[in-house]
């Protein structure tokens, strides 16, 4: 059902433009500062549909503010000022009549510590369908059989949905965050650094989880490591400083980057 | 500065530190000196003492428990306080006595005290029991003795009852408007208490005391009757424990110089339930607005500082403005309002439950609203972002995982608040106490919980029997007994807090938000 | 992938879910700011109900008779009424006084152990207990302090008198002894634990200086100290008098004197002291030189927070100080202080009489002190912590 994106360089620029009918989310003029502090200087870029795109870059770039822009988290925090847009969709995010509740429902969220709460396994699947409400519990209880299945985790956890899930280990617990996240159904999934605190086996498995959810949804993945993002991404954007500084395809940007910014990145860390 | 601390001290340090650490200790002797103090004195009065005979040089006899004994001045040697009881037969209870006077002092068996209505203690012998039937004497005048006890016992109760919780609503109502059923009820209940009076007249005790004069005691006045010198160690034992049962049972008699506290420790109970049902909404609303919901600018700060500063605003302040807005303000306009009949007579225009509950609410306030926001500081910031990025409102967010993460500190909060309010006098001495209120605000009369009503409390019946009692003497052992129960409930609930609050930091052990 | 895809959630409820959101914020901000508005109206209550005293034609009070020295608001018919505030204000402050000066070494002192060579275990009991003996209630601090304490001092002046002697030359002397015990037992006596141990050994020194007290006051006071003093200086001695109330306060001022003390001295920065002893110093050499004037501040504040308890405090005060209004700088004599006024004469002042309005100017006068004083520790003790943070960024 979906078109497969065909890029196209922007006027022979290091940064590849899309259909805007391929794509799920478009970013436009973003800029974005906490306080006097710019952290974002228009961006613009576009984020195709069921694909995973990686953003990369120094520390500090401004690639998690980035993602967590996506799904307005940044709402949170009083000094932080906005520009630009941004579309889900077609609609803008920041328009008065978006409920915000359910932007963050549609585009998920997988952070870097996992951060399950402090209930049952069961309970943290559940959380989000408890909150659209009027469900059934025969229906919550496939739903959650489906979430943790499409997790990888169904079969590890299934005869102990009731324990709690600060009993899991660290890559379980990700993979349930990921499962709780998966049973609102989102059309986005952000990841930031999701495997960064996790160890080597359980970073595969993540790795494998987001090949495998491409099919159902879009995926923005955030990472330091540059073999994940080779091993993960169709795209990649490398973010320097707030700006973005090369958007291609992967295996094009690691193996021939356009500009000598991204050479030097990715030499540096690949050395 | 925690790596700084090591146990051992070098040679050279000097002797000041020597000072620092005896300030440690002198304060915890302190600490603990006033504890011992009040466990000694107030649970060492309900056991039974023994009973001494003294007699002097000059041939005087007396009975008596020793008090204490002091030196007299100028180092003529020392004296020794005796209680000796027997009001109607001396004029006084209390007996001087130096203890180079003191011929010999023993411990004779068969000495008694009384415990009476009318007249305090009686300390003397018991020669007979005399009744309708005819006339008791020796041994088996005693054992009478306490089987009519235990009768007469029961037969006040039922007569109380019948007082307290029918006659007297049964006269409020007929007050309000004459009903023949009423009237009939009233007579009736009269009638059996006329019974009962009959049943427990009638009967004499012979007493003499130990220098012989005689008195004829009516039963009906005696409500207890042992003989300390003559009681085993199980004996005494179980004595004790039934006399910490009164204590906490029963109310005040003989101007609080004997009797319970149970008026005072219903009242401070009730007050502070009234207290933490007003001051945990606010408080837990105020904690959740200044830390979720406020913009954290600096009026939010100035807020904080501004609530934290309140919790060392002395409580007697709280208690002017308790008695300028609660009571002449609030309390003036609702008697003009609802009660304009009564007046001058104040219903609400005066101290109550209701006013003092508010203003002690008032004062804790802080306590609450500081617990809950350190409570809600310490849930990490990934649990909020968690929930909201799974499409939860905010609400949603804080009901749902803060709030249930924040529990543990807002029940800490209001301990503390609880364990404040229980000990504090000074502001109800403008709102709310009375010396004597042997009823207690609840009753079987709508509306059941009477707000407007005086009532005791643990903390001020201390102060009013040390200071405005008139025999501060014999008080004190009641004092002491009252003291004790007071720090006995605030100590549990501290420790109580501050498990709960060491429990928290293990169990989450994650670093504070701010 | 296996099955396929739940349906979607229903918008109905989303709207639902939206006014919940909506109300529940607007209760909670109404909640919050209601109850920041009572709370803060307290002040704002005391002013307006004080104001008619200097501002409005007919109930008004010249400053000068408030000046006073003659406190006597209820007389008998025929007598003026003299509002003189001075002996009010003279008790409370004699009061605080004393009770500093009881508190301020004990509670110093205790920091000073607890945060430099306490063990930290010992430290993280030491602290609820001290906290403990801070919820004593004030009630139960006044009693014992008037009705025991006040008699038994009175009957043994002499011996409590040679007890401030008598307590710190013991520590001293139990220091001296400890440096020349064998390494054997010193190590058993720990100085980290020396808060504990010390204890029997005043207690032992208390009672031995009790016990022995009597013979020394009739060797050197002619067997009665207070008939010396007397004689003497002139002084009277009142059964409830400053040293009582000192004590008693004192001992109820202590425990928040020493929880900010100490939390300002281990928010020194360690690497400050490890630097002097690196230098050479004793650890009581780099406390005075190096971490004493660092902490300065906070202790500063702890300080003022304690004086502010101090006026504020109305049952000790009510209950060990007799109540008599009197301005004497003698410390064997009674106060008067204005928590313990107001408390006394307020239910039985006429509402919006002069009397009345008075009484809410003293505690107008209380609340302005100690929300004043709080409010001058807390700013000092922001700026310290700030302070700290930098010297621990810079180390």
């Amino acid at each position: 059902m979906s078109v497969f994106p065909s890029p196209r360089p922007a006027a022979g620029g290091p940064i590849i433009d899309f259909d805007p009918a391929a794509c799920c989310l478009e970013i436009e003029g973003l800029s974005l500062a906490y306080g006097e502090t710019p952290a974002l200087r228009d961006l613009s870029l576009r984020v195709p549909r069921h694909r995973v795109t990686a953003f990369i870059g120094p520390s500090g770039c401004g690639k998690s503010t980035l993602l967590r822009a996506l799904n307005r988290l940044h709402d949170l925090n009083d000094e932080v000022r906005l520009a630009g847009s941004i579309r889900l969709e077609g609609q803008d995010i920041h328009a008065p009549e978006v409920e915000v509740a359910e932007l963050r429902r549609r585009v998920g969220m997988v952070f870097q510590a996992p951060n399950p709460f402090p209930m049952s396994i069961y309970d943290n699947v559940a959380f989000g369908l408890r909150l659209q409400g009027g469900m059934r519990k025969r229906q919550m209880d496939d739903i959650v059989e489906w979430a943790l299945q499409s997790a990888a985790l169904w079969d590890e956890v299934k005869e102990r949905l009731g324990s709690s899930a600060w009993t899991l280990s660290g890559g379980q617990q990700q993979r349930l965050v990921i499962a709780r996240t998966l049973a609102v159904r989102p059309e986005v999934l952000l990841l930031d650094e999701p495997a960064s605190a996790l160890d080597p086996i359980s970073t595969l498995k993540i790795e494998e989880l987001i090949r495998n959810l491409k099919s159902q949804l879009t995926l923005v993945l955030v990472t330091h490591n540059m073999q994940q993002a080779a091993r993960v991404s169709d795209y990649t954007a490398f973010l320097q400083e707030g700006e973005l500084v090369e958007y291609g395809a992967t295996d094009t940007l690691f193996t021939n980057p356009r500009l000598s910014r991204t050479e030097n990145y990715i030499t540096g860390r690949m050395a | 500065m925690s790596r700084f601390g090591r146990a051992r001290l070098p040679r050279g340090e000097g002797p000041w530190p020597w000072l620092a650490a005896g300030s440690v200790a002198l304060s915890l002797l302190m600490f603990s000196g006033l504890l011992l103090l009040l466990a000694v004195r107030g649970l060492g009065h309900f056991w039974p003492a023994p009973l001494s005979l003294v007699a002097l040089e000059d041939g005087r006899l007396l009975a008596g428990q020793v008090v204490r004994e002091e030196r007299l001045p100028g180092g003529a040697g020392r004296e020794r306080l005796y209680l000796t009881a027997n009001r109607d037969l001396d004029g006084a209870i209390w007996s001087w006595v130096a203890v180079d006077e003191i011929a010999e002092e023993s411990h004779p068996r068969d000495l008694v005290v009384l415990e009476r209505t009318r007249w305090g203690s009686f300390h003397g012998r018991l020669l007979a029991l005399e009744d309708a039937a005819g006339r008791v004497e020796g041994e088996a005048a005693w054992q009478a003795l306490q089987e009519r006890l235990g009768e007469l016992e029961a037969l006040r109760r039922e007569r109380a009852h019948l007082r307290d919780r029918v006659v007297v609503p049964l006269v409020r109502r007929l007050e309000r408007g004459a009903d023949a059923a009423l009237a009939a009820e009233l007579g009736a209940a009269n009638a059996r208490i006329r019974q009962l009076q009959a049943r427990m007249g009638g009967t004499r005790l012979l007493l003499e005391s130990v220098d012989g004069r005689r008195l004829e005691q009516p039963l009906e006045q005696v409500l207890r009757a042992w003989r300390p010198n003559a009681m085993s160690a199980p004996r005494k034992l179980a004595a004790w424990g039934h006399g910490v049962w009164r204590f906490l049972s029963e109310g005040p008699r003989a101007a609080n110089t004997a009797g319970g506290v149970w008026p005072a420790i219903f009242g401070t109970v009730l007050m502070v339930l009234l207290m933490s049902v007003v001051v945990t909404p606010f408080g837990v609303l105020a904690g959740i607005y200044l830390n979720e919901v406020a913009h954290q600018g600096r009026f939010t700060r100035l807020v904080r500082i501004a609530v934290r500063n309140l919790a060392g605003v002395p409580s007697i302040v709280y208690g002017v403005f308790g008695l300028g807005v609660f009571v002449y303000g609030i309390g003036g306009t609702l008697d003009e309002w609802f009660f304009a009949d009564q007046l001058p007579s104040p219903t609400f225009g005066t101290g109550g439950l209701l006013w003092a509950s508010l203003t002690l609410a008032l004062l804790t306030l802080p306590v609450v609203i500081v617990a809950t926001e350190e409570g809600l500081a310490r849930v990490p910031d990934h649990q909020r972002e968690g929930a909201l990025a799974l499409g939860a409102t905010r609400v949603e967010m804080l009901t749902r995982v803060v709030l249930p993460m924040t529990a543990p500190a807002m029940l800490t909060g209001v301990i503390l608040a609880v364990a404040r309010a229980a000990g504090e006098v000074a502001p109800l001495m403008l709102v709310g106490v009375a010396k004597l209120a042997p009823q207690v605000p609840v009753d079987g009369e709508f509306p059941f919980l009477h707000l407007e009503q005086k009532f005791m409390h643990l903390g001020y019946h201390i102060y009013d029997v040390a200071f405005h009692g008139g025999d501060v003497e014999a008080a004190l052992p009641l004092v002491y007994a009252t003291a004790l129960l007071l720090v006995l409930v605030i100590l549990v609930l501290n420790l109580t807090a501050i498990f709960l609050r060491h429990h928290l930091r293990a169990r989450h052990g994650t670093v504070p938000r701010r | 992938m296996t099955e396929p895809l739940p349906p979607r959630p229903e918008p109905r409820r989303q709207w639902s879910r939206r006014l919940r959101d909506r109300l529940a914020t607007l209760l909670i901000t109404a909640g919050g700011l209601g109850v920041v508005a009572a709370v803060l109206a307290i002040g704002v209550f005391l002013a307006l109900e004080v104001a008619p005293l200097f501002l409005a034609a007919e109930a008004s009070l010249g400053w000068g008779e408030l000046w006073r020295e003659y406190w006597q608001p209820g007389t008998l018919p025929g007598e003026t009424p003299a509002y003189g505030m001075l002996p009010l204000a003279w008790g409370t402050l004699k009061a605080a006084f004393w009770a500093l000066l009881f508190a301020i070494p004990l509670a110093l002192g205790a920091a000073i152990h607890s945060a430099l060579y306490m063990p930290p275990r010992l430290r993280s009991r030491l602290k609820p207990t001290l906290e403990m003996m801070e919820a004593m209630p004030g009630v139960v601090v006044g009693f014992v302090a008037g009705l025991v304490l006040a008699p038994w001092v009175e009957r043994h002046l002499a011996g409590a008198l040679a007890l401030a002697l008598v307590l710190p030359a013991g520590m001293l002397l139990a220091g001296m002894a400890w440096t020349r015990l064998p390494p054997g037992l010193r190590r058993r006596l720990l100085p980290g634990w020396a808060g504990l141990w010390l204890m029997p050994w005043l207690a032992l020194l208390a009672t031995l200086s009790l016990w022995l007290s009597p013979v020394l006051e009739g060797l050197l006071f002619n067997g009665d100290l207070r008939h010396w003093l007397a004689a003497r200086f002139g002084l009277d001695y009142a059964s409830r008098n400053a040293l009582i109330v000192g004590l008693a306060m004192g001992f109820a001022v202590i425990p928040g004197i020493y929880a900010l003390a100490e939390d300002a001295l281990t928010g020194v920065p360690a690497s400050l002291g490890e630097g002097a002893q690196a230098l050479g110093a004793t650890r009581w050499q780099s406390l005075w030189k190096v971490v004493l004037p660092a902490a300065a501040p906070g202790v500063f504040s702890a300080v003022m927070i304690g004086a502010g308890r101090a006026v504020g405090e109305t049952m000790i005060v009510l209950m060990a100080s007799g109540n008599t209004a009197l301005m004497t700088l003698s410390p064997l004599e009674g106060m008067r202080s204005m928590a313990a006024t107001i408390a006394i004469e307020l239910p039985e002042a006429v509402p919006g009489g002069v009397h009345y309005r008075l009484l809410f100017l003293a505690a107008l006068a209380l609340f302005a002190f100690t929300f004043l004083v709080n409010t001058l520790a807390e700013l000092v003790r922001a700026r310290l912590r700030r302070r700290y943070r930098r010297l621990e960024a810079a180390t």
